[in-house]
């Protein structure tokens, strides 16, 4: 009798501490975004002096303020136009590769693949002085086409590795067949097996996609003038841009969250799967 | 025919396929590398001439207090994600795992802050820290100690322990790793083990941690290599400040890039490369080997 009710209340602590634990990272997750999000509504003295109530009016005029003065729209316009020409140019080069290497059999087939994914180990931020040098040298120093190589480069590791990986699971009879009827090695990759890749490369996509509308380090380093600036590196000036108008520059801030957001909603899926696409064997 | 012709080995076509990703390749990667190594022996400002000085970068390095330190700082990052967050992922993961009410909203949510900028999450944090009107600071007046207010990025005792707590806490994306090696186990296991009256405890340490060891190491290994690489946070938070007390060694090769002091900046580069494959390639040895997932980004 004693003996099945300590069992019980054990497992009633179990349960207790199981969701308190799951609970925590959640609080810590979304508790500090909420502020920064209910604070973004708020004017600066409501900001300071009742820093976790509601606002007595949601000041929408934050959101206003914040696109004038940050000259967002022109950020806005720079990411997207990097992160989407990066990830088609790295989606295209690396598709190419993890094609010959995920179908084909030729000698120093594995070293080739090797080498393409062991760049993964390589900490990309001790390279900062040679793609500076690089840059430069191409003539590409504070260009979005600077950035867009960069990026489509960095990122080449990372597809390979998950384009090859998936591709390497299609059935080979679809190919055969098309060698039978005369189809070219070019005939194969895009109207065989790029089309059956779909999914693969939408998981690629997204990842650099998601890399580059966030990436940081070398916005700054490899441009200079405001016309090639991107949203990650417009941020770090808000704090000159909007002074001590805190609340607007958090609305500013929470502008530039809402696209990885959204993206991450719609393709949540496709993320978890890449990441877990190498973490099981078998 | 059509057999052997999907057998012959096309070379024309392999080349062509393979010609873009090896010159973007090469230009982004092997000549990067080398140019860290070579220029790590020299001198040189990026306007004149190159001097080779030899190992003289490095000796300098070797007596200089806050390259050591940020070294040292650098350790710190590994060893607390490495044996902070990985633990925490894990744990969560192992609960998520059996599947309770909710879990897979959990799992999406917790993975959320990290698809969000670091510049925007530091920039949160600088608010969260901030002296006057930091939420920290707001939420311990509120609750009635008020007196361990503080500048929490200004002073020395918190600076470092303020950002990698932040950062350290962030758990989704070992999570999710481990989550999905930990969904992968076979549920006879379990059945098996329960009709012998293993408790769930006994089943999580006896069954999902031996089974999970490859993952585990691998998370351990890849958490570890962030933490020597770690730049972007401090960068945004500190910029190594107050008085160098947050500096990692991407901070020290930014800085020294900053003064045009390249072949510092390249001799630095060049020690965090050979130390994060170090310490892959011997927490791999010491640990086991590693099975499957071999993506590490940034």
């Amino acid at each position: 009798m004693q003996y099945s009710l300590s069992r019980s209340l054990n497992q009633h602590l179990a349960i207790l501490l199981k969701w308190t634990i799951l609970l925590f990272f959640l609080v810590f997750t979304f508790v500090p975004l909420g502020w920064l999000v209910l604070s973004s509504f708020k004017t600066n003295f409501e900001f300071e002096t009742k820093p976790f109530a509601l606002p007595a009016v949601w000041q929408w005029v934050n959101y206003v303020k914040a696109i004038q003065i940050s000259g967002l729209p022109r950020l806005f316009f720079n990411s997207i136009l990097v992160s989407s020409l990066s990830t088609v140019l790295n989606l295209l080069v690396s598709a190419l590769a993890a094609f010959v290497l995920s179908r084909l059999r030729f000698p120093l087939q594995n070293a080739i693949l090797t080498t393409l994914t062991a760049g993964v180990l390589i900490p990309i931020i001790a390279l900062m002085v040679p793609y500076f040098s690089i840059i430069r040298a191409l003539g590409l120093y504070d260009t979005l086409w600077g950035l867009i190589v960069t990026y489509a480069s960095i990122n080449i590791p990372i597809s390979v590795f998950l384009l090859h990986g998936f591709m390497r699971t299609l059935p080979k009879e679809l190919e055969e067949a098309a060698v039978i009827d005369g189809c070219s090695l070019f005939q194969r990759f895009s109207r065989i097996v790029l089309p059956l890749s779909q999914l693969g490369i939408v998981t690629a996509g997204t990842f650099v996609f998601l890399y580059c509308w966030n990436e940081f380090l070398y916005a700054m380093l490899l441009t200079s003038s405001v016309a090639s600036r991107t949203i990650q590196l417009g941020i770090r000036f808000f704090t000159s841009q909007f002074f001590i108008d805190y609340t607007a520059m958090y609305a500013a801030i929470v502008i530039t969250i809402l696209p990885t957001v959204v993206v991450y909603i719609l393709f949540h899926d496709k993320i978890v799967r890449g990441l877990t696409s190498g973490a099981v064997k078998g | 025919m059509g057999r052997t012709a999907l057998h012959r080995v096309p070379w024309k076509g392999i080349i062509l396929f393979l010609l873009p990703v090896s010159v973007l390749y090469f230009l982004f990667f092997i000549y990067p590398l080398g140019f860290v190594f070579i220029i790590g022996l020299t001198q040189w400002n990026g306007v004149t001439a190159p001097q080779f000085v030899g190992l003289r970068n490095y000796l300098d390095l070797l007596q200089d207090p806050t390259f050591l330190l940020s070294v040292r700082n650098n350790f710190i990052w590994a060893l607390s994600l490495g044996l902070g967050q990985i633990p925490l992922a894990a744990l969560v993961a192992m609960i998520l795992a059996r599947k309770p009410r909710g879990w897979k909203f959990l799992r999406t949510m917790y993975f959320l802050p990290n698809v969000i900028s670091q510049v925007a999450i530091s920039m949160m944090w600088i608010a969260i820290y901030n002296a006057e009107y930091g939420a920290l600071n707001k939420l311990l007046e509120l609750v009635g100690y008020g007196h361990w207010a503080r500048n929490w990025l200004g002073e020395i005792e918190t600076a470092l322990p303020a950002i990698i707590l932040q950062q350290v806490l962030y758990i989704g994306y070992f999570m999710i790793i481990i989550l999905a090696g930990a969904m992968a186990i076979p549920s006879s296991f379990y059945e098996a083990s329960e009709i012998d009256g293993a408790s769930v405890v006994q089943q999580e340490l006896y069954i999902t941690l031996p089974m999970l060891r490859g993952i585990l190491v691998t998370s351990m290994t890849l958490a570890m290599a962030y933490g020597l690489r770690h730049f972007e946070a401090t960068f945004l938070m500190t910029a190594g400040g107050p008085a160098n007390s947050t500096s990692v060694m991407g901070i020290q090769l930014f800085n020294n890039m900053s003064f045009l002091r390249y072949g510092r900046a390249n001799a630095i580069g060049s020690a965090l490369i050979v130390l994060g494959v170090l310490v892959i390639v011997v927490l791999r040895n010491t640990l086991g080997r590693s099975e499957g997932i071999s993506e590490i980004q940034q």
